[in-house]
């Protein structure tokens, strides 16, 4: 996975690519937005980082700009503000996430490889959480090389939270997704669904991969513990 | 000395002179006028009639005169200090608003404005000092983020035993530079007097704990949410009331240990409680923590800093409280009723 990592401070974005290239991705570094505009005509890249406030001009303006003409990989804006007007003015422009400078690698490494689950042009036919693989087509699942026999709403349960790995799935969304709008849901019917998923994973190998937040959801563990 | 100078007892006894002062005034007219002599005054009927005379020309107009002016004096004034004696309750009231307070001088008499001005002018001041000396110190910890995170990582590529510990003091010192800005923007907000939005306390713990929850579980701990019956709302903004529970969460996360687990609550009533798996807090120690740079003892090294000197500042803004009840182990936020 190629990542461009947009930042002025050379040397901080010399170690944010160098913690990215030791967790597997492959980095490249602009420093100013025409940089950022030749690398991207140079090259095809899965997902971008980008700071904000750059010398040559406004990341999010450049964003917008971009996004009107191109198509562009998906991007999380990285920036030192952390108020909420510029979370929503990133997120108008074009961005898929942000992330609060300084941030932490394995923080970033998390929502690089979340952007890259999600569906979209250039989704991952297989998504990937510890030694979870589901085939979003053949809609298999495997731990490792132990097969997993799921049924239909399973399947669709394990997709959901592996789309979302690491993040908590709220309940309801759960229910949104899981059940048809005439569908009649019995109050405990995901707690129902959620449990024999995990009973399977367990008996998988994936033990403690799937955890309930009482009150609020459920979150598939990213990285197997 | 206690001694105060009391504006009525000035009044009192300026018109008991004026009386005095008018009497032997009157009474030195009535005797010119009369002509009366000394030996008029020793003659039995003359007597009579000069004290007749007197009560007529003297007391009778002293009393018509003095008796209103008193009334009238003492009314002015009291209607005069009232409204200081609202000025001063306005001000007691806002206890926790102090930033951009200013004495209302629409009521009060114009010759109390001097005064007022100035100590209005003396709070301006005031509260600019205030304000350059937190927007220094949000300044400070906005530079201080850049280094901090370099030099998080550099420890991040360090293949060494202590390079963990050193990232984890580095990670203290950034949550501490956070708490820093947060600090000064929650000041910045209660200055600029927020509107207020009405907020639903279950749906800002549901963003919270799923927020937090990943990191609570990465490190090997549960959170949980519990919500009672009710639709709990409070008056405040939302991203405020978000920080507070984050950081008594956070604090609540330090001191549970590990396989332990975190509980909120939220409903009926407007408060939001968060349990953990510590020692409990008694209210004398959380007194002493909302004081701003002390710490628990019991905290880590990654301690609790200014977390709830935060919480505390937050809930103050939004008219509510910090409590604590140590037998429960739970920290409370709670809300005025809606």
């Amino acid at each position: 996975m190629r990542v461009l990592v947009i930042e002025d401070n050379d040397r901080l974005a010399k170690l944010v690519a160098d913690g990215l290239q030791r967790r597997g991705f492959s980095c490249d570094i602009a420093t100013t937005l025409s940089d950022a505009d030749s690398a991207l005509g140079g090259a095809v890249y899965d997902a971008i980082i980008l700071d904000l406030g750059l010398p040559d001009g406004d990341g999010v303006a450049w964003l917008a700009n971009r996004r009107q003409y191109r198509q562009m990989p998906p991007a999380i804006i990285q920036t030192a503000r952390g108020a909420l007007e510029d979370r929503v003015t990133g997120l108008d422009a074009g961005a898929d996430d942000y992330v609060v400078k300084p941030v932490e690698i394995d923080e970033l490494a998390a929502r690089i490889r979340a952007l890259l689950r999600r569906p979209g042009p250039r989704a991952q036919p297989v998504l990937e959480a510890g030694c979870l693989r589901f085939d979003t087509a053949a809609r298999t699942a495997h731990c490792g090389d132990y097969a997993i026999d799921l049924s239909r709403r399973e399947a669709d349960l394990l997709e959901l939270l592996l789309r979302r790995a690491g993040t908590v799935v709220r309940r309801e969304t759960i229910e949104d997704a899981l059940y048809n709008f005439n569908e009649p849901v019995t109050p405990n019917a995901v707690e129902a669904a959620v449990s024999r998923l995990r009973r399977k994973l367990d008996e998988a190998g994936a033990t403690g991969a799937l955890h309930t937040i009482r009150g609020v959801g459920y979150m598939l563990k990213d990285v197997a513990a | 000395m206690t001694y105060r100078r009391s504006v009525s007892r000035k009044l009192a006894r300026g018109l008991a002179l004026v009386g005095l002062v008018g009497t032997i005034l009157l009474l030195a007219a009535v005797v010119f006028f009369y002509s009366l002599t000394f030996d008029d005054l020793t003659a039995q009927d003359a007597l009579i009639k000069a004290v007749r005379e007197m009560l007529e020309h003297v007391a009778l107009p002293l009393v018509v005169l003095m008796v209103p002016v008193a009334f009238v004096v003492r009314r002015v004034i009291r209607q005069a200090f009232d409204s200081l004696e609202e000025a001063a309750t306005a001000i007691e009231a806002a206890r926790g608003h102090e930033r951009g307070f200013r004495i209302d001088t629409s009521h009060l008499p114009a010759e109390a404005l001097p005064f007022t001005d100035a100590v209005n002018d003396l709070l301006g001041r005031l509260d600019d000092a205030a304000m350059r000396q937190e927007a220094f110190a949000a300044d400070v910890a906005h530079e201080l983020r850049t280094p901090l995170a370099v030099l998080s990582l550099e420890f991040d590529r360090l293949d060494h035993d202590d390079a963990a510990r050193l990232k984890n003091d580095v990670a203290g010192m950034r949550r501490l530079v956070d708490q820093l800005m947060l600090l000064a923007q929650v000041d910045a907000t209660a200055a600029a007097q927020f509107p207020l939005e009405s907020v639903s306390l279950v749906e800002i713990a549901r963003d919270v704990v799923s927020l937090l929850a990943p990191a609570i579980i990465a490190e090997g701990k549960a959170i949980t949410l519990d919500v009672g019956s009710g639709i709990p709302m409070a008056r405040g903004r939302r991203e405020a009331i978000a920080a507070a529970l984050r950081n008594l969460i956070e604090n609540a996360v330090r001191v549970t240990p590990l396989g332990g687990t975190v509980n909120i609550r939220v409903g009926p009533d407007p408060v939001i409680a968060v349990g953990d798996g510590g020692e409990g807090l008694s209210p004398e120690r959380l007194r002493e923590l909302v004081r701003r740079h002390s710490r628990a003892d019991h905290a880590s090294t990654n301690g609790a800093g200014l977390g709830l000197a935060i919480v505390d500042r937050i809930m103050a803004a939004h008219g509510g409280q910090l409590t604590t009840d140590p037998a429960v182990r739970e920290l409370s936020l709670h809300f005025p009723s809606a």
